[in-house]
């Protein structure tokens, strides 16, 4: 997954992604976990912070660069 | 390759931890919540920073994970790994050594004879198995040597003995003279065509024979006498009428791919065939890689195709047809039949799920068949033949 990631950043060189599955968030190249919680969760990315409501979020996998939210999202919002 | 250790962080303020983690960029994978723990995989080089930042938390170490957890188990069961291997090539070895060859047969000639050529060709006791075609060439080269002593012979691998079975040629003083033949009706039918290349015919375009009856004589005569004897050849096509009893099942199975597979290996001996892994595939069809083969044992990777079977009825129409075109086929397996002239439904009944039918087929068939005779038994018989009896044909 990190191979194909890195790959797509190279070629296209973008600043992050957001990728949305069920009941799955995948996020690349977050800058910082700024609080979490089980029904919130706040991502500061380069130009906004991402704040992911639900209900029984919890975190799979994380590194420097991304994170894997597993639950039932709600509600996503961009704060500029 | 990366060193990933399984932990376990006792503590019921996940969040904390997970937060306190993040802020000392560790790397963590497969985070699994526990009502008072949390079990995550981090790097081993990790675990240090893991253990200053989270201080107050009781970290345990659960396992190592990937190719070091295979490398701890190896490790730990090495004897064990050892002894199966060297317990799985005494069994590969053992199970491939002759330790006896039998010659059945009772003559002391034959089985000496035989005993020596399988001793030059390196079947002796004490000696590796062969593969099946090597005993197959093994077979025809000891037939090919001894052809005037050996009729039939045959290997037999009984586990670690081999027995020989064998068949004496047995010469006999007359000599069939294979220059002489006729063509012979090998069916009862209506002739269609005939073609001579050597005799004299004895039937004509629609006459009816019986089977038996000479088509092409060999012997070239003149005013009742003989004047040559040649081996009669040619081709004599006839109507033949066959009357096929059929039952057809009506209910038939239709596998169908479901686009999912899986790898698998196994292991075939010359008894039987071993899968290594467990399938996961309930209904498959399995498509056979072979890799490599060592003292008869052959290892291949299996592709197994997920299929799902429904299951089918012909109606009686649909059933009629492919029975009809299953004996079509089975018809054109005989080379001999050139066409079929007609076919008629005598008779139709369903039974049991099953279409039984009686079909009527007239077909045109080579039905001419060699004959050979001896000229001395026809000189014998002449006389005979010319009061009414046979002409002399074995």
């Amino acid at each position: 997954m990190r191979i194909v990631k890195n790959l797509q950043n190279f070629l296209l060189d973008q600043d992050y992604y957001i990728d949305i599955f069920k009941n799955c968030l995948h996020v690349y190249y977050y800058l910082d976990l700024v609080s979490l919680s089980s029904t919130l969760i706040e991502l500061k990315l380069k130009e906004f912070n991402l704040i992911i409501e639900g209900e029984n979020l919890t975190i799979s996998a994380m590194d420097n660069h991304e994170i894997l939210i597993n639950g039932l999202i709600n509600n996503m919002r961009f704060n500029r | 390759m990366k060193h990933y250790l399984k932990i376990r962080i006792n503590t019921k303020r996940k969040t904390d931890a997970l937060l306190k983690l993040n802020k000392v960029k560790v790397d963590i994978k497969n985070i699994i919540y526990m009502s008072d723990s949390l079990i995550l995989e981090i790097e081993k080089e990790d675990l240090k920073k893991v253990k200053k930042y989270l201080a107050s938390f009781k970290i345990e170490i659960l396992d190592e994970t990937g190719l070091y957890k295979a490398k701890k188990e190896i490790k730990k069961n090495s004897l064990f790994i050892i002894s199966l291997i060297f317990g799985l090539l005494t069994f590969l070895l053992l199970s491939n050594v002759i330790i006896k060859v039998n010659v059945i047969h009772n003559s002391k000639e034959i089985r000496d004879l035989l005993t020596d050529a399988l001793k030059e060709r390196g079947v002796t006791s004490l000696t590796f198995k062969k593969s099946y075609d090597e005993y197959e060439q093994i077979i025809e080269e000891i037939k090919a040597e001894y052809k005037d002593k050996i009729e039939w012979l045959e290997i037999d691998v009984d586990g670690m003995i081999i027995n020989i079975r064998v068949e004496e040629r047995i010469i006999n003083d007359y000599d069939t003279n294979y220059n002489t033949c006729h063509i012979i009706a090998s069916k009862s039918g209506t002739i269609t065509s005939i073609r001579v290349e050597k005799g004299i015919a004895e039937v004509t375009h629609n006459a009816y024979v019986n089977t038996g009856d000479i088509l092409i004589n060999g012997m070239i005569k003149l005013n009742d006498e003989v004047k040559n004897n040649v081996c009669a050849a040619g081709e004599v096509y006839a109507e033949v009428w066959y009357q096929v009893n059929t039952s057809f099942p009506l209910n038939y199975e239709e596998q169908e791919l479901t686009g999912k597979w899986r790898f698998n290996f196994t292991v075939t001996t010359n008894i039987k065939e071993y899968t290594i892994l467990k399938s996961r595939v309930k209904e498959k069809i399995i498509k056979k890689i072979p890799l490599f083969k060592v003292f008869g044992i052959e290892f291949a990777i299996t592709k197994e195709y997920e299929v799902i079977t429904t299951n089918k009825k012909y109606t009686e129409e649909e059933a009629l047809i492919k029975a009809t075109e299953l004996i079509h086929e089975k018809l054109q397996m005989n080379n001999q039949i050139e066409e079929i002239i007609t076919e008629k439904v005598l008779k139709k009944s369903i039974n049991n799920d099953n279409l039984d039918m009686d079909i009527f087929i007239a077909v045109n068939e080579q039905i001419g068949k060699r004959e050979y005779y001896t000229i001395e038994m026809e000189s014998d018989t002449n006389d005979e033949s010319n009061n009414g009896g046979n002409n002399g044909v074995n």
